[in-house]
């Protein structure tokens, strides 16, 4: 479905990442650990080519996306993603933050695309708050919006970059309770988090990056409670307290 | 936040405020003026004899002045878009596109694939360059001085021309008001969080989708009140036509002015005309502003900092 071969990233005299691999299969979900600085964000970034790859090579679906020949917009309507800051359309509604993709990049009509986006709201459980506007939602509930915008455009995998680090406490387990009904329902994801939770019971495999490397790689009780290497277990323990 | 209640009442407090103290200098005004005129009285019938003729010249002020505008408005935007662009050397771009040449590309082919590279940042390049130059250039210049400089060109080159004055008028406060619109554009542009645009184009939009549909509504709102600051400038600006004798209000004003020698009535009539286009329409802009604000985009009015 998703993979990634070799890919480097420098910023200016940063060395981001150095030479990632990785392979993700169709209802997978992949979580990524690693301490800031590391370069998942970065990482996800160059999978919805938000950030081309100096080297290496990226393919979705068995193609080759970081190819000349291929649009970006292309690649990124067929990947979605949901960010740390929510990133919704500050000066649209719920409902049109979730329309505006499909209406205006895919050319859908209006009509069809309304019904669509107040079932993706129900879905996320915010159809009371379709006419609201970002401002007016609690940051739980403008994940959820993020969530469904990401679902509207119909993709094959959706990246996730921290989506509960920047909420309240209260709100996580919300947002949290729709990505794994979304990992339930056979959704390709890949998850940058610290909720271990949520990793050690949705995730099919976890990957530990560090200084742009992958340290580790396992199933999720594999890394958390027999990790192979000691950056990992220094990790682990870290933010398992 | 005050009680709605609470909250109307200031406002018409505020109203009233605000007509007491029109009403307090207008008044001082025509006592002073009386002071000047007291011997031969304030003509009015004079002055409902001749007002068609400003009227007139009202519209031809109003035209000018709104056509440099929306004309301005279009430059202002792309100079103001041009301007935000980052430039990063070309020797950079090049040695980054070569450091990076996959091991299995041939070099000949990496070579070709930098001429799209190098047109497109050259090309920023120079687009750049240029946008701040023609900012610059019509910053750091008078009107008065463009004016004057259009309507010579204009009238060394095409003498016979009808209306050259007015052409030359409008070119001018056309650039000058696309210069200055160009640097609010570029501050509304750049208020707009750098994650809107990566959403928009997470979603799969183009740069100038990202712009059209994410980026420019939301600026469009958050500049309203400097834009609306620069149509009154504008529109006060544009007496300075009276130079190259476009018959603007400021112009008929000063022949009709000492044709009869009515100099208080005619400019009574000209300054009240000024006046009672610019203040409703500030008031105007404001309601819009007011009435369609989207929460969480622009001024906040409980949540502004008062020091």
């Amino acid at each position: 479905m998703i993979r990634v071969e070799g890919i480097h990233k420098h910023f200016g005299a940063l060395h981001v990442l150095r030479g990632i691999n990785l392979e993700v299969s169709k209802g997978e979900v992949l979580v990524i650990i690693g301490p800031s600085g590391s370069g998942k964000s970065t990482l996800l970034r160059c999978i919805n080519l938000l950030v081309e790859p100096d080297q290496g090579r990226v393919f979705i679906d068995g193609v080759h996306v970081n190819h000349p020949d291929i649009r970006p917009e292309w690649v990124r309507q067929q990947v979605g993603m949901v960010f740390q800051s929510f990133n919704l359309f500050t000066h649209l509604t719920s409902l049109e933050n979730v329309m505006l993709g499909p209406v205006r990049v895919k050319g859908v009509s209006r009509e069809a695309t309304e019904e669509r986006a107040k079932d993706l709201l129900a879905r996320v459980g915010l159809s009371a708050k379709a006419g609201a506007y970002p401002a007016e939602l609690s940051g739980g509930q403008q994940q959820r919006v993020a969530i469904a915008r990401a679902l509207a455009m119909d993709p094959k995998a959706i990246l996730f970059d921290e989506p509960t680090s920047a909420l309240d406490p209260e709100y996580i387990r919300e947002v949290l309770d729709v990505m794994t009904a979304l990992a339930r329902e056979g959704m390709t994801m890949i998850v940058v988090t610290h909720e271990m939770g949520f990793a050690s019971s949705v995730a099919s495999r976890i990957v530990f990056l560090d200084a742009g490397t992958i340290i580790e790689e396992g199933r999720p009780e594999e890394v958390f409670e027999t990790p192979k290497h000691e950056r990992t277990r220094v990790f682990v323990s870290k933010i398992l307290r | 936040m005050v009680p709605p209640l609470a909250e109307e009442r200031r406002r018409r407090t505020r109203a009233l405020d605000t007509l007491a103290a029109i009403v307090l200098t207008l008044g001082a005004i025509a006592f002073i003026a009386n002071l000047f005129v007291g011997r031969t009285g304030f003509d009015f019938a004079y002055m409902q004899e001749k007002y068609p003729i400003f009227l007139e010249a009202t519209k031809l002020t109003l035209y000018a002045t709104t056509l440099s505008f929306v004309i301005g408005m279009a430059i202002g935007f792309f100079v103001g878009w041009a301007r935000t662009a980052r430039i990063v050397p070309l020797r950079k771009t090049l040695h980054d596109h070569a450091r990076f040449r996959a091991a299995d590309t041939p070099r000949w082919k990496s070579r070709l694939g930098a001429v799209p590279l190098i047109l497109s940042s050259t090309g920023k390049y120079y687009l750049r360059r240029v946008a701040d130059a023609y900012v610059e250039i019509i910053r750091g210049t008078p009107l008065f001085v463009q004016i004057v400089f259009a309507w010579s060109v204009l009238l060394v080159n095409y003498p016979r021309l009808d209306d050259l004055g007015l052409i030359a008028g409008i070119a001018a406060l056309t650039a000058n008001t696309g210069g200055y619109q160009s640097e609010i554009f570029r501050a509304g542009l750049q208020t707009v969080h750098a994650g809107q645009a990566e959403a928009a184009r997470a979603v799969g939009m183009s740069r100038l989708r990202a712009m059209r549909y994410v980026v420019l509504p939301q600026a469009l709102r958050l500049i309203i009140p400097p834009l609306t600051n620069e149509y009154i400038g504008l529109l006060k600006a544009s007496s300075f036509l009276f130079v190259i004798g476009v018959q603007e209000l400021t112009t008929v004003g000063k022949s009709e002015a000492f044709r009869e020698f009515k100099v208080f009535e005619v400019f009574a009539l000209v300054t009240g005309i000024y006046f009672l286009m610019t203040v409703p329409l500030s008031k105007a802009i404001a309601y819009v502003e007011r009435r369609y604000r989207i929460p969480g985009l622009g001024m906040q009015q409980a949540r502004t900092a008062r020091v």
